[in-house]
């Protein structure tokens, strides 16, 4: 059901009241859920703890394809993380304010995506304590990283976009701190007391505050461009067929957006509807962000398109090899689970009334995080798998390890998300009350 | 020196109450607001935040830094690779961008901590907490003689609630 604009709150304070609700102690549907999502976590841990013990040997990487699992799954979490930038900076800049609603739960998606995808190169490693290595840090002979590999600049790419995007969200999160304070009465008061910093809401402080949003947001907008760019860079850089093109960095930050919208909605379905959130994240927030899924779908396919037609186009023997492999060689399931789920699924999101569905909408987003991982794993390992030399080609199967950390990260990203909702404001109530103080200016209905 | 308190409702009359009061001659003038308005930081014309300098500066010193190092650290110990120049700016700029951004990100929020939670009275002594709700406070500092006018001019542009924090 479409809400009315009537549902929306009649008083300022009831947007305190509402957004400050879902801070209750948590039901025993919850609890399980949580508990659920730790034992995917200890189950990856124990799969990690093997393969620290015994070694990469009890994954499936092997000659020809080292890249699997984990740097598929990395570039996936990563891709997640960006909706919640694009919906705080970009869409800020923009000034579109149906983002308000639903920022604060994207960017906390953003925060624990990426420290997610930040996990995965340690695991990949094997060796967790050489971690260092990628450090611009001099080796016992004196010689430094190599700043002119795709790998390093990752490095840097994505610690700082784990850095600005952590800093983003909690600047956002101070004034809501402050509100949280003056309502809680249980030993939480004291946490939103230290994380408010003193805040007290003194026109100096919004005049500051302000400033540092809209100076972050014009920092962030780049930076999530470049991000995904640098990740696909990973790949361009290198002389593998399949890998080695200039549309990948577009490419990339097109998937990254596709990925994180699709996974913001397939989260906050389910939050709106047990925390009786629909006078706030209103049906019209999901038929613009499945606005973007089809917008971003459509460069997608595209992008899905120009690779097999420069592929023909360039007359390339590896570069056709590559392509034909990719569709109908060892890996044509991957590719058209891929082909389906990002292209074909996302199509009746073209129709309003679809959008407005909300149960289909939450379905397609499935299928279509589904279908983004399967997109990075198809690149990543058809392109090691089938080479230049027929005699290195080879056939990657992930081991039980491998699959059990991909549900640990699910489990993990899930229990941070979900402690999160309860113990800090899903919706940004600040930005919230913004809006109904410039309709009451309007003259609007609240 | 005293400091007087009207409570009010909303964005715009707390502007209305302090384009009032300056028009009467008071200019050490505060407002408690629950969400940031543009209504009453141009009542209060303090012009532009000062968080900007630390932004600016954060990013010349990542630019900087991120140049500073690659190019050293490829100089300090020399890779000879086909005749091809030891320090690659194109490669290098990559480092340089994400460093622009991280100094720049981070040497905002420490202009906001410094300029807007540390060096700022937050005026803890006529904060309620109401103020993150749905009420605003305009906050006068005048002369003990004043307050009389003060209270007058609060209670004209319709707080509804006036009271003297300190005296």
């Amino acid at each position: 059901m479409a809400a009315t604009p009537e549902q929306l709150p009649e008083t300022a304070d009831q947007y305190n009241e509402d957004i400050l609700s879902v801070l209750r102690p948590p039901t025993p549907l919850y609890v399980i859920a949580v508990l659920a999502c730790a034992g995917l976590v200890g189950a990856a841990f124990a799969a990690l703890l093997v393969q620290t013990y015994w070694g990469l040997g009890t994954t499936g990487l092997m000659h020809p394809v080292m890249w699997g699992v984990y740097i598929t799954t990395f570039v996936f979490w990563v891709g997640i993380a960006h909706a919640g930038t694009l919906i705080s900076a970009i869409l800020f800049l923009f000034r579109a304010t149906w983002r308000n609603a639903i920022n604060r739960g994207a960017e906390a998606m953003t925060v624990f995506a990426v420290i997610t995808a930040g996990l995965f190169p340690l695991i990949h490693i094997g060796r967790l304590w050489k971690f260092y290595f990628m450090l611009p840090y001099p080796n016992q002979r004196g010689l430094w990283t190599n700043f002119k590999s795709p790998l390093e600049w990752d490095v840097f790419a994505v610690n700082t976009y784990m850095t600005i995007s952590i800093l983003f969200f909690i600047v956002g999160l101070i004034p809501d701190m402050a509100a949280a304070r003056d309502r809680v009465t249980d030993w939480r008061r004291h946490l939103y007391a230290a994380l408010a910093l003193g805040w007290r809401g003194t026109a100096e402080q919004w005049r500051h505050h302000s400033r540092a949003v809209l100076h972050l947001s014009g920092l962030a907008t780049p930076l999530v461009l470049s991000v995904h760019s640098v990740v696909s860079w990973d790949f361009a850089m290198s002389v593998v067929p399949g890998w080695h093109t200039t549309i990948f960095a577009p490419y990339f930050v097109a998937g990254a957006i596709f990925s994180g919208m699709a996974m913001v909605i397939t989260v906050l379905v389910p939050v709106r509807k047990a925390f009786h959130l629909e006078p706030y994240i209103r049906d019209v927030h999901f038929d613009n962000m499945g606005k973007f899924i089809v917008l971003t779908s459509t460069i997608v396919g595209y992008a899905y398109g120009v690779e097999y037609f420069m592929a023909w186009y360039s007359a390339n023997p590896y570069e056709q090899m590559s392509f034909w492999h990719r569709a109908f060689g060892d890996y044509w399931w991957a590719t058209w689970i891929m082909i389906i789920c990002n292209v074909v699924v996302p199509l009746p999101l073209w129709i309003k009334k679809v959008r407005l569905h909300i149960p289909t909408v939450w379905v397609m987003t499935i299928f279509i995080n589904i279908g983004m991982w399967f997109e990075r794993y198809v690149i990543i390992t058809t392109g090691l798998a089938h080479d230049y030399d027929p005699a290195a080609w080879g056939y990657y199967t992930p081991s039980w390890v491998e699959m059990t950390i991909l549900l640990g990260s699910f489990g993990w990203f899930f229990m941070l998300f979900l402690i999160f909702l309860r113990m800090f404001p899903i919706i940004a109530i600040q930005e919230e009350k913004e809006l109904f103080y410039h309709r009451q200016v309007a003259g609007g209905t609240h | 020196m005293a400091t007087v308190l009207g409570v009010l409702s909303s964005p715009g009359a707390t502007a209305d109450a302090l384009h009032g009061l300056r028009d009467a001659g008071f200019e050490d003038l505060d407002a408690f607001s629950p969400v940031p308005s543009h209504e009453i930081e141009h009542a209060l014309d303090r012009g532009p935040s000062r968080v900007r300098g630390w932004t600016l500066v954060g990013a010349l010193t990542g630019v900087f830094l991120g140049y500073l190092m690659t190019i050293w650290m490829a100089n300090d110990w020399q890779l000879v690779v086909g005749g091809k120049p030891f320090s690659s700016i194109p490669a290098y700029t990559v480092i340089a961008f994400e460093l622009t951004i991280l100094f720049g990100g981070v040497l905002t929020v420490i202009g906001l901590v410094v300029h807007g939670l540390m060096l700022t009275d937050s005026k803890a002594g006529a904060y309620r907490p109401s103020f993150s709700g749905d009420e605003f406070g305009c906050l006068v500092s005048c002369s003990n003689e004043q307050i009389p006018r003060v209270q007058e001019l609060l209670n004209g542009v319709g707080c509804k609630e006036v009271r003297v924090v300190e005296s």
